[in-house]
């Protein structure tokens, strides 16, 4: 494959306008009702609670829950002992249809357990209340500080904004997806639990590509001109490292995939997808982007007060 | 030169095998007992399921709907406390809260983990509450060396509580004040003089145990409801237990196919990444067991297998940089040397970075938030010690092993 010598340099509009689309599609869709799928752990529902009479099998209560109609629940063995025979099936709200779906759930059941028992139906609230996703954005926000003066000191503030606008990108671009799949996969805890693996996994692609910029500026070849030229040689330089990480990390997740079973599936979807667009975002926006800013030194004002700082406590 | 390379390299390899056989199969020597590191393990709801208990509210607490709302989250905080991030606490129906803790088989132990409830109340005579447990700022037990060396707690309210106990001292002198334990009156004093300043102390305990217990209960955040136990259970896992047997072939399997990968990409360097892939796994597994407040979840598999890619990773930034010194007509010793020097800085700025996030979370997070970071922080951290320590310290024993030939060092 040939590529034009600035391939990852020239194009970064059009590599803008991809994830610009793709959020602005998610966001139409929800305002149109069609946002994000919230999954038992957020909405709360229903318990039912019965006891089966004997020792049974998880998989044809599954089966039955499905024939039934019901496509949403958590099911678990409970009891004391070492035959546990009671069971209790959490769905979400069942609606109107609340009386009708159980119904044929239990017919369903009795066909392998007769002795199957109605104990009690009950209200339950989310797992994850709204103290716990609170909790999760307050402490992403902090996160993303301390990530912004880190990266600011070590590299310089224009990377440091970048890396959160590529962060940002990859989470939305998550987001977006849980959207797009909300037929397929709801938005549980194990969301929050992949966003936060991503915030720590696509940091480093960005910073890996930063930390070659830093060095290929101090070579006398990239002193002058554009900062684009130096992105292009940065990212290409990078490049097989990217390509071999991605696939290595890419290959556990794959494998988990195809093999789990389907709430395993509805961690790993947004996790893949988070990690393709970490990649897109390193590799194609945030060098650019740093390149475009620093060329037009944005944020003149702000670092040049800093500068100006040193030098007082210098003198003094 | 070349020996010692040689024999360090085989003993390296020696002790990969001897440790991941004891960390498979455990061991027992005499009374000592190593646990295979797989059960040593701790695991939550979802891997290997817990107990459950459900508790009733008072419904005939002022504010119902709030009060319940407020115990539901000093329960979490409680737990998180004791190092169950992952147990789960909602409110079941509508006067009710329902609690599953992860990796405990008694149902019975329920009571030792949460405690009994502690609602701290002072009475006065006329049976109205002045103050209550979340007014007291500190209590920490002590002997009362004016009495006998009686065990009490010393407690500290905060500035509402002090406002009101100095009003309340002010107008009662003379009379008694109780302080009541849910529906058990502790200590029932009389108010001797206006006590303004916000400190006493609360006798009536039959044992120091028993007043640092309930002076730890007032700490951590009393209930501002009465709460009673009805009924607790065990409860199986919630993913069922397939997930747990799918999600360690899926690992076995990822890991074959990094290593292959590793090996047809990287070639000599590629079984140096596998080997110190293997004492990544081996001290990720160990810290996990010995860590407290890490009950293994599905996320938190998944964040290890991704770990693991993080941990290749470092590798795979040394030898590309090893490649392209190499490249360049250095030998492979130089080539070595200069291309763990460049892949330094990028190392270390990249896994600092995910380091800061990590802490962050264990630091202000609650919860299964904290839980899942703590298991990331682990990951990190070994993955930067693997990539800087491990890799360094081997690949520099096989450059030296004095094997010649481009195909072996490079594709």
């Amino acid at each position: 494959m040939k590529m034009e010598n600035n391939f990852f340099t020239r194009n970064t509009k059009t590599f803008l306008l991809i994830p610009a689309v793709i959020i602005c599609f998610a966001i139409l869709l929800s305002i149109f009702g069609l946002g994000l799928n919230a999954g038992i752990d957020f909405t709360g529902g229903s318990l039912l609670t019965y006891n089966v009479g004997e020792d049974y099998d998880m998989s044809v209560v599954e089966t039955a829950l499905k024939t039934a109609g019901i496509s949403e629940y958590q099911n678990f063995k409970t009891g004391s002992g070492s035959v546990r025979t009671t069971l209790e099936v959490r769905t979400k709200d069942l609606g109107d249809q609340s009386e009708t779906l159980r119904m044929a759930f239990e017919d369903e059941l009795e066909k392998t357990y007769p002795n199957l028992s109605f104990i009690t139906i009950d209200t339950v609230g989310a797992t994850a209340g709204r103290d716990l996703v609170s909790n999760a954005v307050m402490s992403c926000l902090i996160v993303f500080v301390c990530l912004l003066i880190y990266i600011a000191i070590r590299f310089d503030l224009y990377s440091g904004v970048t890396a959160l606008v590529a962060l940002l990108h990859d989470i939305c671009i998550m987001v977006s997806f849980m959207v797009f799949f909300r037929g397929l996969y709801q938005v549980n805890t194990s969301f929050i639990a992949a966003m936060l693996t991503i915030i720590g996994y696509s940091i480093n692609n960005t910073i890996i590509i930063f930390d070659r910029i830093r060095e290929n500026n101090r070579l006398l070849a990239y002193k002058e001109g554009s900062r684009k030229r130096v992105v292009e040689a940065s990212v290409r330089q990078t490049l097989s490292r990217t390509v071999n990480t991605t696939i290595t990390t890419l290959i556990t997740l794959v494998v988990l995939y195809i093999l789990g079973v389907d709430s395993i599936k509805e961690f790993v979807f947004p996790l893949i997808v988070g990690m393709l667009a970490g990649v897109y975002s390193s590799v194609m926006l945030s060098g650019q982007i740093w390149a475009h800013w620093v060329d037009r030194q944005i944020f003149a004002p702000i670092t040049n007060l800093f500068k100006r700082n040193r030098g007082a406590v210098k003198k003094a | 030169m070349k020996t010692k390379s040689l024999v360090t390299l085989c003993v390296t390899l020696l002790l990969i095998v001897l440790i991941g056989a004891l960390a498979i199969n455990g061991l027992q020597i005499g009374k000592y007992i190593v646990k295979p590191v797989g059960r040593a393990i701790s695991l939550g709801l979802d891997l290997r399921g817990g107990i459950y208990a459900v508790y009733q509210g008072d419904t005939s607490a002022d504010d119902f709907d709030a009060q319940m709302d407020a115990t539901v989250t000093i329960m979490i905080n409680r737990l998180t406390a004791e190092g169950y991030t992952e147990a789960t606490v909602t409110r079941q129906g509508s006067d009710r809260i329902r609690i599953e803790i992860p990796d405990v088989q008694d149902p019975n132990e329920i009571l030792t983990i949460v405690g009994t409830p502690a609602h701290l109340t002072f009475v006065d005579p006329n049976g109205e509450i002045i103050l209550e447990g979340d007014d007291v700022k500190l209590a920490s037990p002590a002997y009362d060396s004016n009495d006998g060396n009686k065990p009490i707690i010393a407690f500290e309210l905060n500035d509402e509580g002090t406002k009101a106990f100095a009003e309340a001292t002010a107008k009662f002198v003379g009379q008694v004040i109780s302080i009541k334990l849910d529906e058990t009156t502790l200590t029932a004093p009389v108010v001797q003089s206006a006590i303004p300043e916000g400190r006493g102390i609360i006798n009536g305990f039959s044992d120091i145990q028993q007043a640092a217990t309930i002076a730890n209960l007032i700490m951590s955040g009393a209930l501002p409801l009465n709460i009673t136990l009805i009924e607790s259970s065990a409860v199986s896992a919630t993913l069922g237990v397939d997930a747990l047997s799918t999600s360690l072939t899926a690992g076995i399997i990822g890991v074959i196919l990094i290593m292959l990968f590793m090996i047809a990409m990287y070639r000599i360097p590629g079984v140096v990444a596998d080997l110190a892939l293997c004492i990544y796994m081996l001290i990720v597994f160990y810290a996990l067991a010995l860590v407290p407040g890490v009950q293994l979840t599905l996320p938190g598999i998944a964040g290890i297998l991704l770990g693991i890619g993080m941990a290749v990773d470092g590798n795979v930034i040394i030898f590309e940089r090893f490649r392209e010194e190499y490249k360049a007509g250095r030998s492979i010793e130089a080539a070595a040397q200069r291309g763990y020097k460049n892949a330094l800085s990028s190392i270390i700025d990249s896994n600092v970075t995910t380091i800061i996030a990590a802490i962050v979370l264990v630091r202000f997070g609650t919860g299964s938030v904290k839980g899942f970071a703590i298991t990331l922080l682990i990951g990190v951290v070994v993955s930067m010690l693997s990539s800087i320590v491990i890799t360094r310290f081997l690949l520099n024993r096989a450059t030296r092993l004095g094997v010649e030939g481009e195909k072996l060092w490079t594709r």
